[in-house]
């Protein structure tokens, strides 16, 4: 590696360097205390899938190039420098972890493993080593603002024909379009994925609450996340942002996606509208009696996995549940449960990356979680976790049905 | 009614996100540059998704034609 790439990775390293990162950097006293709270390495148990092991990799340089020690002595510590087999174990550490922050609730000291892998991918995407789908979707986003304009009527007449979809599960007042998009001063900009399963359930919910809602003509999902680069993730955020600016809307509610919600509500600062995730605003209707559920429709013990996203890194746990007793008298909890849930093994990027084999290897922790629980239907709010449990129920001959919450609260609306 | 010489068809109905893009970008380069690939899909976000990949990597989507599925045609470029 020559000192022109040293020199950048070393810059990128400092813009990542805040007080909090310094204190995560310093006070780790290898405790061992996170070991065994890696979903990977219940599975896998190799150290270099343990949070500790991982920091490791990115400490080493910190001792290098931000301590006295390492300035000067570097061979009287661990440190190493920036080298192309060292960049290796950085990439290998930051996309074997799914950011699920479940080892931070274990630290007696409170270290946020995730910033430390933050760094370990803003490193990757300096070096250029971000796998490339990442990146390709990253840049699909961000191309999409550009070409919006060329597509908005094909769009639009596409989820025009979704709309009987959502007239089978619930009636429009006549005179509404059962999927609006573009409204001006609604109530909700409802910002779902590419999919219709991520349209037509919450569609139906939102008229069966008689509420002023847009569809948003962007995906909810921010990929310049999952690969580790801020400036893509403003980028790819802005866009909705701007949208629901000049819609004028009061909020923005972001879809059963973990990291799109993370992102929208805790990394993009203040703006005019509240943003929500759609189970917040889903419970709410059920509150305030805006919508009615039959509670005979799901059949068999539910569970409910939380997406380490929405639950642990973004505070949702009690609207889900709250959601899921109103549909069934059946709901088991998984042991451990809320914050200490395991991760399904399937965020930080992996499932857009495919990594098949090491997304079920490193996830079989998770299944023996839901075996143990005696559910029939496991239900989540999160497509990244419903395609990894999906997989996982696939491949280790799981034998449940993995729902979405919308689509289990849109099967149960009833007028009274 | 579209009348494209197409070299192959990816049947992409159903898939979550955002398999649709990743399965058309894996399989661009499986086809040779100038031959169109016509993808079937359900999912209507993949009707402004698809232009916006392939002006991202230098493809042309074609035409778009609406209906259960969605029928969309990619022309490789490079």
């Amino acid at each position: 590696m020559d000192d022109k790439k040293k020199q950048e990775l070393l810059d990128a390293f400092s813009e990542k360097l805040t007080n909090a990162v310094r204190l995560y950097m310093d006070g780790c006293t290898r405790c061992g205390t996170c070991i065994d709270s890696c979903h990977a390495y219940q599975s896998m148990p190799e150290t270099r899938y343990t949070p500790v092991g991982r920091a490791q990799v990115v400490r080493r340089l910190f001792d290098r190039y931000f301590k006295l020690s390492g300035r000067i002595a570097p061979g009287m510590n661990e440190a190493v420098e920036f080298t192309d087999e060292w960049m290796q174990q950085v990439l290998d550490a930051a996309y074997s972890c799914t950011g699920c922050r479940r080892c931070m609730t274990v630290c007696p000291f409170g270290i946020d493993t995730q910033q430390i892998q933050g760094i370990a991918k803003h490193l990757v995407n300096t070096a250029g080593m971000t796998p490339v789908v990442l990146n390709m979707l990253a840049d699909m986003s961000i191309a999409k603002a550009e070409t919006i304009e060329d597509t908005r009527e094909n769009f639009e007449q596409g989820v025009k024909n979704l709309e009987a979809e959502v007239i089978e599960k619930w009636k429009s007042e006549a005179g509404e379009d059962a999927i609006p998009i573009g409204a001006q001063d609604a109530n909700v900009l409802y910002v779902a994925l590419a999919g219709k399963h991520s349209i037509i359930p919450a569609a139906a919910v939102m008229n069966a609450a008689k509420e002023k809602w847009s569809l948003s003509y962007f995906e909810a999902v921010n990929f310049g996340a999952f690969a580790g680069n801020p400036a893509k993730t403003k980028v790819i955020a802005r866009r909705i942002i701007d949208e629901a600016t000049r819609l004028n809307v009061k909020e923005v509610a972001i879809c059963e996606c973990g990291t799109a919600y993370r992102v929208m509500k805790y990394m993009t600062g203040d703006h005019p509208f509240k943003v929500v995730s759609v189970v917040e605003l889903f419970a709410r209707y059920v509150k305030e009696g805006r919508i009615k559920l039959d509670k005979s429709k799901i059949e068999g013990g539910v569970t409910y996995h939380d997406p380490c996203q929405m639950a642990r890194n973004g505070g949702i746990y009690d609207e889900p549940r709250y959601l899921l007793e109103q549909l069934t008298d059946n709901f088991v909890e998984m042991t451990p449960t809320r914050e200490d849930n395991w991760c399904c093994g399937g965020g930080g990027g992996l499932v857009a990356m495919g990594e098949k084999d090491f997304r079920m290897k490193s996830s079989s922790v998770k299944v023996d979680q839901v075996k143990a629980t005696g559910a029939k239907v496991l239900c989540t709010a999160c497509e990244n976790c419903h395609t990894q449990l999906s997989d996982l129920n696939e491949h280790y001959d799981v034998g449940v049905k993995v729902e979405f919450l919308s689509e289990l609260l849109a099967d149960a609306l009833v007028s009274e | 009614m579209s009348n494209h010489d197409v070299a192959k068809t990816l049947d992409l109905k159903g898939l979550p996100c955002p398999m649709p893009v990743v399965k058309m970008s894996q399989e661009i380069g499986s086809v040779s540059v100038g031959q169109i690939i016509e993808v079937l899909t359900t999912d209507p976000g993949s009707i402004s998704d698809f232009p916006a990949w392939a002006k991202s990597t230098g493809n042309e989507v074609l035409e778009t034609v609406q209906g259960d599925p969605i029928k969309i045609y990619v022309k490789r470029l490079k």
